[in-house]
Order: C-alpha cells, then sequence, then structure tokens
C-alpha cells in the first residue's frame, strides 16, 4: 500500500514551492506576535538565569580565590557565560513551542494549504527564537554589567557574546523543533527541551576545564557548550583570543548543522502526505 | 444548475475514479468510490461519522494521497499538480485550524500575503471578508476569545481569501446551535449562487444535504450507497403516505381492514394508520369518500413524503443519527 502510494506521487513530479524572503520574514513577524502575547512562557527563561547567575555569583564567588585558572578577574565574569547559555538554550524551546502550538491548532495545516516553502515553515520559528533568545542575552549581559562587570574586550566583546549565545541556542533550536516536528506534542517537545539542562552541567561549568577530571572531562571536551563557554569566558576575563573564539563559533556551527539535518528529516517526515 | 461558464472544460469541476484509500492494518477508509461534480453545483456528502468524508476531503484537499484511483479538482491531478489544487481550491476543514494568539485581521491579511497579495490588497480583501462574514466588530480581538460560531465564520473566511473557484467544507456546521447553521447556510448558498463556485460540502445532518445540495451522494462504511438530487433520492425510495389519526387503537384497527383496497400498502401503529400510495394526495378524495361510508371521522389526515432519511434507511439499512463530532475523528 505504502509503496504504491509513493510511487504514484513519484510518478509526476511535483514541483516545490519556491523559497520567497517575504514570505519568512511575514511568517517569523507572526512568530514573534504570538512570542509576545504569551509573556508567561518568555519571562521564567530570563528570571532563572538571572536568578542562578546571582546565587552562583554570591555563593560561589567568596570561594573564587581558592580556584586556580580563573585569573586575576572576578568569578562573576567567569559564571556570567553559563548564565548566557542557559538562557539562550531555554529560549529555543521557545521556537519549538510557537511551532507545536500551530501543530496542535491546526493552523500548521492551514499553512501548508497556502502557497508557502517548507523551509519557511522550519526556519520562521527558528528566527522568532533567535530573535528572542537574542533579547534574552542581552538582558542577562545587561544584568551583568549592573552586578559589576567589567569586560576585557569592552561592548564589542559583549557583542560577540551575545552573537555566540544566538548562534548557540539557533543551534540547538534545530533540536528542539525536530521534537516538535517529530512528536506534534507540547509536553513531548517540553521535554526534550530540558535536554539543555544536564548538557550545561557537563562541561567546565563551575570550574576550568583543567580541574575536571575522568569521565566529566571527556564528557565536557566533546560538549559544545564547554567551548562556547571557553569562548566567552576569554573575551569577558581575558580578551581577544583567536583561537578560543573560533573553536566556539565551530562547535556552534557543527551543533546547528547536526540538529538542522536533523530537523529537515522531522519536517519531511510530518509534511509528508501519506 | 451548471452552466459551463468556463471555457476550459473540466474548470471547475471535481472528477474522481475509483478513489481508494487504505491505511496501515487494513482499515479501509475509502473504498472505490467515484463520482462527479458538476462546476457551480453544491455537492452534498452525507455519511455518518467514520463513514469516509473527511478522508476523501483530505485527499481532494492535497493532504493526505490517495492509495489507488484518480482525482481531479477543477481539472488539475490531486496528486500531480497538488499546488495547482490548492491555488483554485479553498478548504475549511473540520477541525478549524486558527491560532488563537492572533486577530483576525492579522490572520486574513497574512493569509493573503501568503497568496501573494501586496499588504494593501491582502487587507482591502480581509475587510471584505469580514464583512461578509460579520466580523467586523471582533476583527481586533485575539481568535482565543471568539465564539464557535465567529471561529466557523473566521475559518469560512480563511478559505475564500484567495477567491477559490472551488469550495470544499468538512462539516461546516457541526457543533454550531440552529441559529449559527441557518448563517452558515446562508452563506453557503450566497456564495454558490452569486460567484458561481462549485461547492463540496460533507455533512451528517440530513436537512443539510436537504437544504443545500444540488446532488447528494449517501456514503457509509467508504463506499457511495448511492447519489442523486434530493428529490430524485426520495422519489425513488417509493411511496409517499397519506397517515390517518384516529380517536383509538380500535377505531385504527377497524379503518386499516376497511381501507386495505385503497392503498398498496397499509401499516397500523396504535391510533394511526398509514397508507403507502403513490401520488397520495391524487388519492385522498377516495379515502375520505371511504371513511364517510364507514362512518369513521379522523382526527387528522396528513401527508407525508418521503424524507432523505427513509433514503439512508433504505440505502444503508440504519438511521443516520447525528453526533457532534469528536476533537479527534479517527476517519
Amino acid at each position: 500500500m505504502t509503496t504504491q502510494t509513493s510511487t504514484q506521487e513519484m510518478a509526476c513530479r511535483t514541483p516545490r514551492q519556491r523559497w520567497s524572503p517575504l514570505q519568512l520574514l511575514l511568517v517569523t513577524w507572526r512568530n514573534l506576535v504570538t512570542i509576545v502575547r504569551t509573556p508567561e512562557a518568555l519571562l521564567p527563561p530570563i528570571a532563572i538565569s538571572v536568578f542562578f547567575l546571582i546565587i552562583y555569583d554570591s555563593t560561589l564567588g567568596k570561594a573564587s580565590g581558592f580556584i586556580p585558572n580563573i585569573g586575576s578577574n572576578s568569578y562573576l565574569g567567569f559564571i556570567l557565560p553559563l548564565s548566557i547559555v542557559s538562557s539562550s538554550l531555554s529560549g529555543a524551546g521557545v521556537a519549538a513551542q510557537n511551532l507545536v502550538r500551530d501543530i496542535e491548532s491546526g493552523y500548521f495545516d492551514k499553512l501548508l494549504l497556502t502557497p508557502i516553502s517548507r523551509a519557511t515553515l522550519l526556519f520562521a520559528p527558528i528566527l522568532a527564537g533567535a530573535f528572542i533568545l537574542g533579547m534574552q542575552a542581552s538582558i542577562v549581559v545587561g544584568i551583568g554589567l549592573l552586578l559589576g562587570l567589567q569586560p576585557a574586550t569592552g561592548f564589542p566583546g559583549l557583542l560577540v557574546v551575545i552573537g555566540l549565545a544566538i548562534l548557540l541556542g539557533t543551534g540547538f533550536a534545530g533540536f528542539t523543533v525536530s521534537a516538535a516536528l517529530g512528536s506534534g506534542s507540547a509536553a513531548a517537545t517540553q521535554g526534550a527541551s530540558f535536554i539543555f539542562f544536564p548538557l550545561t552541567f557537563l562541561a567546565p561549568t563551575f570550574v576550568p576545564i583543567d580541574l575536571l577530571d575522568g569521565w566529566l572531562k571527556s564528557a565536557a571536551q566533546i560538549n559544545p557548550i564547554t567551548y562556547v563557554l571557553e569562548a566567552m569566558r576569554g573575551l569577558i576575563n581575558q580578551g581577544w583570543d583567536g583561537v578560543a573564539l573560533w573553536q566556539g563559533v565551530l562547535a556552534c556551527l557543527l551543533l546547528a548543522g547536526a540538529m538542522y539535518a536533523l530537523a529537515v528529516f522531522a519536517l519531511r517526515v510530518r509534511t509528508r502526505r501519506t | 444548475m451548471s452552466e459551463f461558464v468556463n471555457v476550459n472544460r473540466t474548470n471547475g469541476e471535481i472528477r474522481v475514479e475509483q478513489l481508494v484509500k487504505k491505511y496501515p492494518g487494513d482499515v479501509v477508509a475509502v473504498d472505490d468510490i467515484s463520482f462527479h461534480v458538476e462546476s457551480g453545483q453544491i455537492f452534498g456528502f452525507l455519511g455518518p461519522n467514520g463513514a469516509g468524508k473527511s478522508t476523501t476531503i483530505k485527499i481532494l484537499t492535497t493532504l493526505a494521497l490517495p492509495t489507488e484511483g484518480i482525482a481531479f479538482v477543477g481539472g488539475y491531478d490531486v496528486v500531480c499538480e497538488a499546488a495547482d489544487v490548492r491555488r483554485i481550491a479553498g478548504v475549511a476543514l473540520q477541525d478549524i485550524g486558527l491560532d488563537p494568539m492572533m486577530k483576525s485581521m492579522e490572520l486574513l491579511t497574512l493569509q493573503g500575503q501568503l497568496f501573494g497579495n501586496s499588504r494593501s490588497g491582502a487587507r482591502k480583501r480581509a475587510e471584505e471578508l469580514l464583512e461578509l462574514m460579520r466580523l467586523t466588530d471582533a476583527k481586533d480581538r485575539r481568535v482565543g476569545t471568539y465564539s464557535g460560531g465567529m471561529r466557523r465564520r473566521l475559518d469560512l473566511a480563511l478559505a475564500l481569501v484567495h477567491e477559490p473557484q472551488i469550495l470544499f467544507l468538512d462539516e461546516p456546521t457541526t457543533g454550531l446551535d440552529p441559529a449559527g447553521r441557518r448563517d452558515v447556510w446562508e452563506e453557503v448558498r450566497r456564495l454558490n449562487r452569486q460567484l458561481g463556485m462549485t461547492i463540496f460540502l460533507t455533512t451528517q445532518y440530513l436537512e443539510e444535504a436537504d437544504e443545500l445540495a444540488d446532488v447528494i451522494a449517501i456514503i457509509d462504511r467508504g463506499k457511495v450507497q448511492t447519489e442523486g438530487s434530493p428529490a430524485r433520492l426520495k422519489a425513488a425510495v417509493g411511496n409517499e403516505s397519506i397517515n390517518l389519526a384516529f380517536e383509538s387503537g380500535e377505531i385504527a384497527e377497524r379503518a386499516r381492514v376497511d381501507l386495505k383496497d385503497l392503498a398498496d400498502r397499509i401499516q397500523s401503529d396504535r391510533d394511526v394508520v398509514r397508507l403507502y400510495v403513490s401520488q397520495a394526495a391524487e388519492r385522498i378524495p377516495l379515502v375520505v369518500n371511504r371513511l364517510q361510508e364507514l362512518e369513521l371521522n379522523p382526527i387528522s389526515i396528513t401527508l407525508t413524503q418521503p424524507t432523505l432519511d427513509d433514503v439512508f434507511l433504505q440505502v444503508t439499512g440504519q438511521r443516520l443519527i447525528a453526533q457532534e463530532a469528536m476533537p479527534v475523528q479517527p476517519e
């Protein structure tokens, strides 16, 4: 039966809808509108990031004098990237939540019946999510500044930090969006999004990587978040370090590449006519 | 009915031949159905829940693929020319797909722009449709606050944004109150008469099919059981009946025995006697004369014409009891 169906469809070459920047812009805008109208999904990730930033800084900051290799800089600068990373990872959940809401309401099917490209259905929520998590990262950085952060690379360095956060978050959004497309369920999507939580701890989260040992060190070495954290810390505490920066960017790109491949597959399955 | 205004001979038509849809596990949702809807016709697909109506509409609107058979909508193959089908056809599915966070004006404008309209053009069209569906007052309210009837009307408006030639309505009035139902009927008729739109609608309500459709196909267990205009279908079930109500069951029983020769078939049910005859109206004087001779005085004499329900009973062996659609219909 199934083979018959697919051969029937393959017998004719169905021209794909062409990708249009205007459509992407329109649907991204619509995603942003709905995100802004659900502040209850937007505020907790920021609140939690800020909460942890303050807690870590005040509980561990005092002890930081005993931790070697942090350098002459403050523990705040060391721990701030963790806050930024976790806010951008949870921000990636926003993109997926938006998509899964459309699938559940049936609006996704309605969009499918318009002359819209499949890529737009995937990247509009991701772009909207990128915008949101960029904002979140900026807020966390702003709070860091209020707490007395003095970045080694100044304002341009902070912009790069925020850029890295967006890059990491949109890559991770590929994963959460795949979960949304694959499951079509808000609960499952939310569950999948929480994978970021353990991932942020399988990294040089509280101490520099040299102080990690055994399996934790091995896990940290293959965790892309490690390199993003290192790159951000370098920018905030040390100064411009080309190698760390490129490693961070590369880690983000590798993550994004793998996750988008997964997302494209999930989209195919979701939109395939059966 | 059909005026064949279009030069293209298949435009505005729906042609379905030997359509089969099987789901894994040998579930046959649609079992070899064929039908033809002419341009400008309202075609009613009548059947109970799970009969295969929604599956058929999903195939015709390119959301699902047929397992076997062919289907052309407006002259376009639903399998190979899906994009063309989407361009000329509008769909309002049974599960209304609206984003509750958006406002109706926003949804309609976006839909118009996705179909290639300019922003101002899309806004103008949106205003028109809001007016048409009497939603202008609610255009800047979030859809989440709308009533069931308003959502239906907005969904219908969304289906009309790109001025389709063929409109598919999957159970457009399920879940609506009688007033809301009337509104939708009026709208469907208007779209059909004023714009010459071909309308394919599924329903589980007999009176809806009777009221709206030029041609009805009764579908049950995946098969088309019968097809024709409501009048023809009703005539085919056979006899009209003259119904005589008496004061008591005994009188009715006497009448049944003494009037036997005037009817093709006679039946008594407590104090009512039914005479099944063709051309019942012409037979009434004879019946009245006989009653006078026998000095039997009925309380009432009524004439019953067969209903679609009788048609349905005859072709499927069961009565059609409309159920409110469940949130997810396992069709």
